[in-house]
């Protein structure tokens, strides 16, 4: 099975530019797309349908009942997954929020740009370096 | 012995009249008529006879001897024909003899020799046993709680009957004055001239000045009585005299005058001087506790004495007041009658008081007794243990009255940090939503209309493909005016702590980054150097962007741009100056607030929030802000940030 990503995001807008700007940037990974913290907490550490752990995962923080942050904090937490690198990707640049997305460990921060040809360009760097530049951990790949 | 009758040296036996005027002993013999048969040269030396008293009647030669124990002693010896032995003082001789006596049928032989000087030295003897006695009979009446005028009173008849000396003056020093004023005199006859009391007499001066007593055994011939005839005429001719305290503290003067001159021993002086002491002493020990008790009857507070088995030994009016009585009437009485030793309160006083007692150490305790409160300091206090009772009723009431001030202002206090960290947590929630929620639609307008212009843009024309620009455009304007009222709020709630901000670093590398920005403009920058302020560094950073920005922008359509920032010599404010656009003072005061701008967005894009901003940040500090503008010529925005961070917020 091919590397995939997993993208953690509750607005269909949002999706559907992100898709749009991987697709810009001709990245041809899957995307699996979980709609709340809920439904990340049972994929990843349940039932995947058979999948294995995502390559990277993408996690906005306003998520419907279980946030971001929580997600990220279980992601860490479980020996399954806690090195699957995982990148915060969201609307806000609140101090507190960037403060506790390092402490529970984020492989990075990025904020989504207003500027559609920003936002590409930053999902492009995002995917340059998660997918392809960086060196997986071995417990991450399940090919 | 002689036959007696016709007895003189002649019909003695040359032998005997040989031994006789040998012997080292005075020696006389008398016949039965009382006349002198014999007397030897000892004998006539002593009793300085000078004219031959051979034959003369003893009592005719020695009239003095009348009366005396000469005479009743030899009449016994004869009478009696018993020998007879006695020591008496010679008036004739002026010295005493011991006198040995042999009675024969026709006469008496009399031997005697002079013993004054031992007969001195026992008297002396007894003189100071006798002064020693007075010194401690004295102290024990300083002791025994005698009024100072009974002190000296007492003194005085101690004087004269130690010393033998008939006048005795004890002065007191007026401190007011600065002179002696006679408090004591004994001795002086009705009608003695007033004048010798004058205290500017040698005797007294000197006493009073070098604090060395005075004495003098004959005032006729000390050269250092030169002023004292007064005295003279009244019939003195001795004196002692001893100041009472010490010349810079002088408390009075003892004065011993005696009638005849005379030796006065070192043991008399000693004793004036001993007495004087003592006086001194019981002055300054009546006078201070004089005035102790004088406080203490006059002190708003009680005060209460216990003896060892904590009865009452003193009570001033306040202490008896307390309990409705009289001092005098509490006197005697126990503790246990006042406070109930197996009471709460009463308990507390009296372990308070037997602990003070035993630990002799001091202790406060504070007792409420019906609706007052007692302040109780203990002392251990001569044989047993004081009180020193004090109403703190009000204090006790005033400090409640504070708690329950403190208490209600903590509540309210609590009460707004509570409403305030709800506002405070609604605003933060309520900016959380404004950078999630308001951005996420203004990307979804940007995104969709790019990929409209992207995937159908052949189907557009021209126009269509303008207005989907615009939208873009409004969106992202939209975006950062978000971004700028988060940073208003987000400088609104930062806390400010105070470090050295250095701004001329800040300057040169904001300056930099706006020539990398937009390397094609050429900005003259005029940074001065040590530009240095407390704050925070990351808003004073803010403010200085804001600024540097601004000028940046507001310059770009001038000739020869130039941005100087820097301070002034005058106030220490700081300041960023410019030549650009400037603005015209008659709208000043709309630069610092939120959205209020001054130039078309098309002519010079902006939010309209960073000064409002940078004021805000100004404010935090506890500084101000202005601005100095002229269309066309340029603006110099000023702020000042305090030295020391005081009376900020």
């Amino acid at each position: 099975m091919k590397p995939y990503i997993l993208l953690v995001e509750d607005n269909e807008d949002d999706i559907e530019l992100t898709q749009r700007a991987f697709d810009k940037n001709h990245i041809i990974n899957e995307v699996v797309v979980l709609r709340d913290g809920a439904e990340a907490c049972d994929f990843l550490f349940g039932d995947r349908g058979g999948r294995s752990l995502p390559q990277v995962i993408l996690l906005d923080l306003k998520l419907p009942k279980i946030s971001g942050l929580e997600v990220l904090e279980k992601i860490r937490a479980s020996e399954d997954t806690h090195l699957i690198p995982t990148v915060i990707l969201t609307s806000s640049k609140q101090e507190e929020d960037l403060l506790e997305g390092y402490r529970l460990g984020v492989n990075s921060y990025v904020r989504k740009p207003v500027d559609f040809n920003e936002f590409v360009e930053a999902v492009r760097q995002v995917g340059l370096y998660w997918l392809v530049l960086n060196e997986a951990p071995p417990q991450g790949i399940h090919i | 012995m002689a036959d007696g009758t016709t007895t003189d040296a002649a019909v003695l036996q040359p032998n005997l009249a040989l031994v006789l005027e040998r012997i080292t002993d005075g020696f006389f013999a008398l016949d039965a008529d009382w006349r002198i048969a014999y007397m030897n040269a000892e004998a006539r030396r002593l009793l300085h006879v000078e004219s031959d008293p051979i034959g003369r009647v003893w009592l005719e030669a020695f009239p003095k001897a009348r009366g005396r124990l000469f005479e009743r002693e030899y009449s016994r010896a004869m009478r009696e024909q018993t020998p007879v032995q006695f020591v008496e003082y010679s008036a004739t001789a002026e010295c005493w003899f011991e006198v040995k006596a042999y009675p024969s049928a026709d006469g008496l032989s009399v031997y005697f020799r002079d013993v004054s000087s031992r007969i001195e030295a026992q008297r002396e003897v007894e003189r100071n046993a006798r002064r020693q006695r007075a010194i401690i009979d004295f102290g024990r009446s300083v002791l025994g709680g005698l009024s100072f005028e009974e002190l000296l009173a007492d003194a005085i008849d101690l004087l004269r009957d130690v010393l033998e000396a008939p006048i005795v003056e004890i002065y007191s020093y007026d401190r007011l004055r600065g002179r002696l004023v006679a408090s004591g005199v004994v001795g002086w006859n009705p009608g003695a001239s007033l004048d010798a009391f004058a205290p500017e007499l040698d005797h007294l001066e000197h006493a009073l000045r070098t604090g060395e007593p005075f004495v003098s055994g004959d005032l006729r011939v000390d050269p250092r009585a030169r002023r004292m005839p007064e005295l003279m005429s009244n019939g003195v001719r001795a004196c002692i005299c001893a100041l009472v305290g010490t010349p810079a503290d002088p408390k009075g003067m003892i004065v011993v005058y005696a009638t005849t001159s005379r030796t006065f021993a070192v043991g008399d002086v000693r004793f004036v001087e001993s007495l004087a002491q003592t006086i001194a002493e019981a002055s300054s020990s009546i006078e201070s506790s004089r005035r102790m008790r004088q406080v203490v009857e006059t002190v708003r507070d009680g005060f209460v004495s216990f003896d060892r088995d904590l009865r009452i030994t003193y009570a001033n009016e306040r202490f008896a007041r307390f309990w409705g009585r009289t001092p005098e009437t509490m006197i005697g009485e126990s503790i246990a009658i006042h406070t109930d030793p197996l009471g709460d309160t009463g308990g507390r006083v009296y372990r308070a008081l037997l602990e003070t007692l035993q630990s002799q150490q001091s202790a406060t305790i504070e007792t409420q007794y019906r609706d007052r409160w007692h302040e109780l300091r203990m002392y251990p206090f001569s044989d047993g243990v004081a009180a020193y009772v004090r109403d703190i009723t009000r204090r006790k009431t005033e400090e409640q009255r504070i708690r329950d001030l403190n208490a209600e202002l903590e509540a309210r206090v609590a009460e707004r940090t509570k409403q305030l960290q709800l506002a405070n947590k609604e605003l933060e929630s309520f900016s959380y939503s404004v950078s999630h929620d308001l951005r996420a639609p203004l990307r979804a307008i940007d995104g969709f209309s790019q990929a409209l212009v992207e995937d159908y843009g052949e189907q557009l024309d021209e126009r269509a493909q303008n207005y989907l620009d615009r939208v873009r455009k409004a969106a992202q304007r939209m975006a950062s005016l978000i971004d700028a009222l988060l940073q208003l709020a987000k400088v609104a709630r930062a806390a400010v702590t105070y470090t050295r901000v250095d701004l001329t670093a800040i300057a040169r590398s904001f300056a930099e980054e706006l020539h990398d920005r937009d390397p094609e403009r050429r900005v003259e920058f005029a940074i001065e150097p040590a530009l240095v302020a407390l704050g925070e560094p990351n808003l004073l950073r803010a403010v200085l962007e804001n600024l540097m920005g601004n000028a940046w922008k507001f310059t770009r359509k001038t000739e020869n741009p130039r941005i100087s920032v820097g301070r002034t010599d005058a106030g220490g404010e700081f300041f960023v100056r410019d030549n650009g656009a400037g603005f015209d003072m008659a709208y000043g005061n709309k630069l610092f607030g939120a959205f209020q701008r001054l130039h078309a967005n098309e002519e010079f894009e902006g939010t309209g929030i960073g000064l409002a901003t940078v004021a805000r940040i100004v404010h935090r500090h506890g500084g101000t802000i202005r601005a100095e503008g002229e269309t066309g010529k340029g603006a110099t925005f000023y702020f000042s940030l305090p030295h020391r961070p005081d009376g900020v917020e």
